[in-house]
C-alpha cells in the first residue's frame, strides 16, 4: 500500500482505503474514491493530480492524495491468487 | 393543476444544455430561498401545464455542498411529480450513483442517459432495456447537444408524473436492511409509505439536516444507534461509507449486465489532451497564450472597434454604414485639419481681444495641431490672411460622404427640436439619459466578446484545467484555485465573477474570492484608467498594465494579510474537482452564454446607471444662486456643494476637489460613472471639440499626474459598484460580512493611495512631514501582517454554514 501521490503515471491501481475528516472522505467518496474502485493517474502537475476514477477526470491536491491509499492491480491479483 | 418536473444530474452531465433545449428562451432565473444558488426553472415547450425544474448539479444528495442541500430539500419538501434524471452515457458508473439515490425519494423517475452520440462514436454498447429493468424506471436515450431524443424524454417524464412511484430495486448487505427496516419501524413509520426508505437510510448515516428535520425522541435515537452500531461493527467501517460503497458495489454489477465497453482502460482523446495542456513545464505558458489571445482579441482589437463604433457612431455623431465613405470622409477631414486649427484659434484671439474677427486685420496668433492623445504636433503662425483664406474653406460634413447614420443623439436632438423642448427637459434627455447611459451602453460589444470567450472557455472544458493550473499558486495566499475563475470572470464584469465565486466548496476560500475577485479592475474600471492614461500620463503603455498589478498584487496582500487573521484562520479546502471530457461547445450554447451575462449588464446600465446618470445631472444642473432655486452654473450646484463637503477626506490622496470627490461618490453607484460624471464636470460647455481632449486638458488643470494615480488607485480599489455590492450581499448572504468585505475594500483603497500620494510626494521633493510619517507606519503595518507568523488554528471549521430552506 502506498498514498496515490507515489503512483506511478497511467498504471492503474486499486484504492484500499480512504482516510482524513468525515466530511472531505464523504465528498471524495460521492466523487468516486471508493475503497475496491481502480483508479489510474493521467498526470501531475506541482504535486496536484489529474485522476481517471469511475471513468471521470478528477482534479485533487497533493495533500488530498495523500490520504487515498493505493496499492497497483497486478499486486494485488498476486495477493488474491 | 401543473405538473412540475426536476431536472437533475452530475455537473457536466449536459444538464443545462438539455434544460436550454427544453425550455427555449421560457425561462425564469433566480434564487433559491435563503441561499445564494441559482435557480432556474422554465416551461417545456409546447406544453403550458409544464414547469421544469433546473436542481443546480450535484454528485450525491448528501448534505456537503450548498448544491446538495438545495437540490435535496426542494426534491424531498416540494415534492416534484416527476424526476427526469439526466446522466453522462461515457461515464455511467459514476452517474448512477445519484441515479440509485433518486430513486429512492418515492418519486417517479425517469433517466435519461445523454451523449449517446459519443458513446456510439466510441464504439460502447448500453442495453438500454436491461438498465431500465434494473433500475426500476423508464430509460430513454439522448443527445443534448445534438437535440437527439430530448422531447421523448421530457414526454416520458410528463407521463411518469402520472404513473406510479418508482421503487428501487437495488438492497444493501442484511446487516444494513436489518438496520433500515428497524429505523423504519421505530422512526418513521408514520411517514408515507414511499418517503420511508429514503428517511430511513438517512438515519442510518447519521445524516444531521435530516436528524434535525426529524426530531426524535432520545430512546428511539438510542436505539437506532445500537442498530448502526451493530452494522458498522460487522462490516468494519462507518455507516456513511457503508452505504456509499454497497451503492458503488450494485452499480458496478448493473454496469456488468447492460454496458459494454469497447477499450476499456486506454487514454481517450481528452487525456491525450491534457498530457500536452496540463503538462507540468506546457500548462503556464498554454495558459499565458490562451489568454493572451483573449485579451488580445476582446480588448485590444476587436474589442476596442466596436466600443469605438458604439461610443463615437451609435451614441455619437454618428456613423458610415459598413465604413463606405469613411476613408473619403477622413482624408477631406485631414486636408481641413490646418484650415481649420487656424480659423479655431483666429476666433479665439480675437473674441479673448474682444474684436470680431472679420475687422481684426492687427492681430496674429497660432494654431497649434494636436495628436489623438492632445500633443502638439505643429505651430502654425496665423495673420488675418491666412484666416481669411482659411475661413473660406468649408469644413467637410461626414454626412456628406458614403452611407452615413447618425447617432441616436442627433436622432433625438432633431426630435426635441421638432417639438420645442424646453432647454431643462432636452438637457436631462441629451445630457443627462442618453450620454449617461450611452457612455455604458458603448462597452457592451466589448463586453460581449469578453464573454463569447469566457463562454467558451467554459463549455469546452478549459477553465477547469485552468482551476487546476493554477491551484498552486492561489494555495500560497489563502485562494483556492477556483478562485482564479472568479477573477477572469470579474476582469469583465465583478458581479457575473462575483456569482461565479459559487464553484468553490469551501466557505472560508469562497468570502476570500469574494472580498478580493473586484480588485481586478472590470470592464467598468477601463475607461477610468483610459482617461487618466491619456489625459495625464499622455496615452502611455505602462498605465493599464500597472492597474493590473496592483488589483493582482492587492488580492495577493490582502489574501496573506486575511489569512493570519482569525476569519480566516487554517487552510484553504483541499482541492477537488472534476475536468470534464474536452469537446467542442455548440455555437448556441456559446452565444447564450455570452447574452445571458451581456444582458445583465445592460439591465443595470438600463436601470441603476440611468437613475444614477438622472441624478448626477439633476444635482450638478440645479442648485441655489442668487438666493433662489433653479438651473445654475456647475460651480452652484447641488452636487458641487456635496463634493465640497466631502472633499477634505481625500485632500491627503491629493486630489480634493469636489470633480474627484463628486466622481468617487458616483463611481459607487457604477463605476463607468466616474468617466461619465468627469464628461459631465469637465466637458459640456465645449461641445466644438471632437472626443476626449477637451475633458483631458480640464483634467490636467485639476490633478497632478500623482494625485491622478492616486486617484485611479483609489477608483480601483475602494468599494465596488452597488450592484457588484448587492451581488456580494447575496453571496456573503449575511450583512455582517457584507459590510467588513466592503470596509476593508474601502480602508485598503485609501491606506494605498495614501501611501502612493504621500511617498510620491516625499521622493519629488514636495512632500509634508506628517503625511510622510503616516505613509511610513501604514507600510509599516502591512509589512507586519504580511510577515507576521502564520498560526495555524488547531480546531479546523471547515463546516459550511447552511441555512436549510425547508
Amino acid at each position: 500500500m502506498m498514498p496515490l501521490t507515489l503512483a506511478v503515471i497511467g498504471e492503474e491501481n486499486m484504492i484500499r482505503k480512504v482516510s482524513g475528516k468525515p466530511e472531505v472522505r464523504a465528498h471524495l467518496e460521492n466523487l468516486g474514491f471508493v475503497p475496491g474502485g481502480s483508479i489510474t493517474v493521467v498526470s501531475t502537475m506541482g504535486g496536484n493530480l489529474i485522476v481517471n476514477v469511475k471513468d471521470s477526470r478528477v482534479a485533487i491536491s497533493r495533500e488530498m492524495a495523500g490520504k487515498i491509499m493505493v496499492q497497483a492491480s497486478t499486486e494485488n491479483q498476486e495477493e488474491t491468487v | 393543476m401543473d405538473i412540475k418536473i426536476a431536472l437533475a444530474g452530475n455537473p457536466n452531465s449536459g444538464k443545462t444544455t438539455l434544460f436550454n433545449a427544453l425550455t427555449g428562451s421560457n425561462q425564469f432565473v433566480g434564487n433559491w430561498p435563503g441561499v445564494t444558488v441559482e435557480k432556474k426553472e422554465g416551461k417545456l415547450k409546447k406544453h403550458d401545464n409544464v414547469v421544469i425544474m433546473d436542481l443546480p448539479g450535484i454528485y450525491s444528495l448528501s448534505p456537503y455542498t450548498l448544491e446538495e442541500v438545495v437540490a435535496r430539500n426542494y426534491l424531498i419538501s416540494e415534492r416534484p411529480n416527476a424526476i427526469l434524471n439526466i446522466i453522462d452515457g461515457t461515464n455511467l458508473e459514476r452517474n448512477l450513483y445519484l441515479t440509485t439515490q433518486l430513486t429512492e425519494l418515492g418519486i417517479p423517475v425517469v433517466v435519461a442517459v445523454n451523449m449517446m452520440d459519443v458513446v456510439k462514436k466510441n464504439g460502447d454498447k448500453i442495453n438500454v432495456g436491461e438498465l431500465s429493468r434494473q433500475l426500476g424506471c423508464k430509460v430513454v436515450e439522448i443527445s443534448a447537444l445534438k437535440g437527439m431524443g430530448i422531447m421523448e424524454a421530457a414526454e416520458e417524464a410528463v407521463k411518469a408524473a402520472g404513473g406510479t412511484k418508482t421503487v428501487p430495486q437495488h438492497s444493501f448487505s442484511g446487516v444494513v436492511e436489518h438496520a433500515i427496516a428497524h429505523i423504519e419501524e421505530a422512526a418513521v413509520h408514520n411517514m408515507p409509505l414511499e418517503q420511508q426508505r429514503w428517511y430511513a437510510i438517512k438515519i442510518f448515516e447519521r445524516d444531521e439536516k435530516v436528524l434535525e428535520q426529524l426530531k426524535l425522541d432520545k430512546t428511539v435515537l438510542a436505539h437506532i444507534e445500537g442498530d448502526i452500531r451493530a452494522a458498522e461493527k460487522e462490516l468494519d467501517d462507518d455507516a456513511e461509507s457503508i452505504i456509499t460503497n454497497e451503492r458503488y458495489v450494485y452499480i458496478a454489477s448493473i454496469i456488468k449486465g447492460c454496458c459494454k465497453k469497447k477499450n476499456a482502460g486506454g487514454l481517450s482523446t481528452s487525456d491525450k489532451i491534457d498530457r500536452v495542456v496540463t503538462n507540468r513545464f506546457l500548462a503556464l505558458p498554454i495558459f499565458a497564450v490562451v489568454m493572451f489571445i483573449v485579451y488580445f482579441v476582446s480588448v485590444s482589437t476587436v474589442g476596442t472597434i466596436a466600443t469605438d463604433w458604439a461610443n463615437d457612431g451609435v451614441f455619437g455623431d454618428g456613423w458610415h454604414l459598413f465604413g463606405i465613405g469613411s476613408s473619403a470622409y477622413e482624408e477631406a477631414a485631414e486636408e481641413y485639419a490646418v484650415p481649420g486649427a487656424v480659423t479655431e484659434a483666429f476666433e479665439a484671439a480675437a473674441e479673448e481681444a474682444g474684436l470680431d474677427p472679420e475687422d481684426a486685420a492687427d492681430l496674429e496668433t497660432t494654431a497649434y495641431l494636436y495628436d489623438d492623445d492632445g500633443n502638439v504636433e505643429e505651430e502654425i503662425p496665423v495673420t488675418y490672411d491666412t484666416y481669411l483664406e482659411a475661413a473660406g474653406q468649408e469644413e467637410p460634413d461626414p454626412a456628406d460622404f458614403g452611407v452615413w447614420v447618425p447617432g441616436i443623439p442627433v436622432f433625438v436632438e432633431k426630435g426635441l427640436d421638432a417639438v420645442n423642448c424646453a432647454s431643462w427637459l432636452k438637457g436631462l434627455i441629451l445630457d443627462g439619459i442618453i450620454a449617461g447611459v450611452g457612455a455604458v451602453l458603448g462597452f457592451v460589444p466589448q463586453m460581449l466578446v469578453l464573454f463569447l470567450f469566457l463562454a467558451f472557455l467554459e463549455s469546452c472544458g478549459y477553465m477547469a484545467r485552468i482551476a487546476f493550473v493554477m491551484d498552486r499558486i492561489f494555495r500560497k495566499f489563502g485562494l483556492s484555485g477556483k478562485s482564479f475563475i472568479p477573477m477572469l470572470i470579474g476582469t469583465g464584469c465583478g458581479v457575473p465573477g462575483i456569482m461565479a465565486s459559487r464553484t468553490i466548496e469551501n466557505d472560508r476560500d469562497r468570502k476570500m474570492t469574494i472580498m478580493t475577485t473586484t480588485f481586478i479592475p472590470c470592464g467598468a474600471k477601463l475607461p477610468i484608467i483610459a482617461l487618466i492614461a491619456g489625459a495625464l500620463f499622455g496615452g502611455a503603455w505602462w498605465v493599464a498594465p500597472s492597474a493590473y498589478f496592483i488589483g493582482i498584487a492587492a488580492i495577493v496582500i490582502s489574501g496573506i494579510m486575511l489569512k493570519k487573521t482569525k476569519m480566516f484562520a487554517g487552510d484553504p479546502a483541499p482541492f477537488v474537482m472534476e475536468l470534464p471530457a474536452y469537446h467542442w461547445p455548440t455555437v448556441g450554447n456559446v452565444l447564450r452564454s455570452m447574452w445571458e451575462r451581456g444582458w445583465s449588464f445592460i439591465k443595470k446600465a438600463g436601470t441603476i446607471i440611468l437613475l444614477a446618470t438622472i441624478l448626477v445631472w439633476f444635482t450638478s444642473s440645479f442648485g441655489w444662486a442668487d438666493g433662489k432655486f433653479g438651473m445654475v452654473e456647475m460651480n452652484d450646484s447641488i452636487l458641487a456643494a456635496v463634493g465640497n463637503a466631502v472633499a477634505w477626506i481625500f485632500a491627503p490622496l491629493g486630489w480634493g476637489h469636489w470633480q474627484g470627490a463628486v466622481a468617487t461618490v458616483t463611481g459607487l453607484i457604477a463605476k463607468e460613472n466616474v468617466v461619465g460624471t468627469f464628461g459631465v464636470l469637465f466637458g459640456g460647455f465645449d461641445e466644438v471639440a471632437e472626443n476626449g481632449w477637451q475633458i483631458w486638458s480640464n483634467m490636467r488643470a485639476a490633478f497632478t499626474p500623482l494625485a491622478a494615480y492616486s486617484f485611479l488607485i483609489f477608483n480601483l480599489l475602494c468599494a465596488p459598484c452597488f450592484a457588484a455590492i448587492g451581488a456580494i450581499k447575496r453571496e456573503m448572504n449575511s450583512a455582517k460580512w457584507t459590510w467588513f468585505a466592503i470596509g476593508y475594500q474601502c480602508l485598503f483603497a485609501y491606506g494605498i493611495a495614501f501611501v502612493v500620494y504621500q511617498l510620491g510626494m516625499l521622493f519629488t521633493g514636495g512632500g509634508n512631514v506628517i503625511g510622510a510619517v503616516i505613509a511610513f507606519v501604514i507600510v509599516a503595518f502591512i509589512l507586519f501582517m504580511l510577515f507576521r507568523p502564520y498560526k495555524e488554528s488547531n480546531t479546523l471549521n471547515t463546516k459550511i454554514k447552511i441555512k436549510a430552506g425547508a
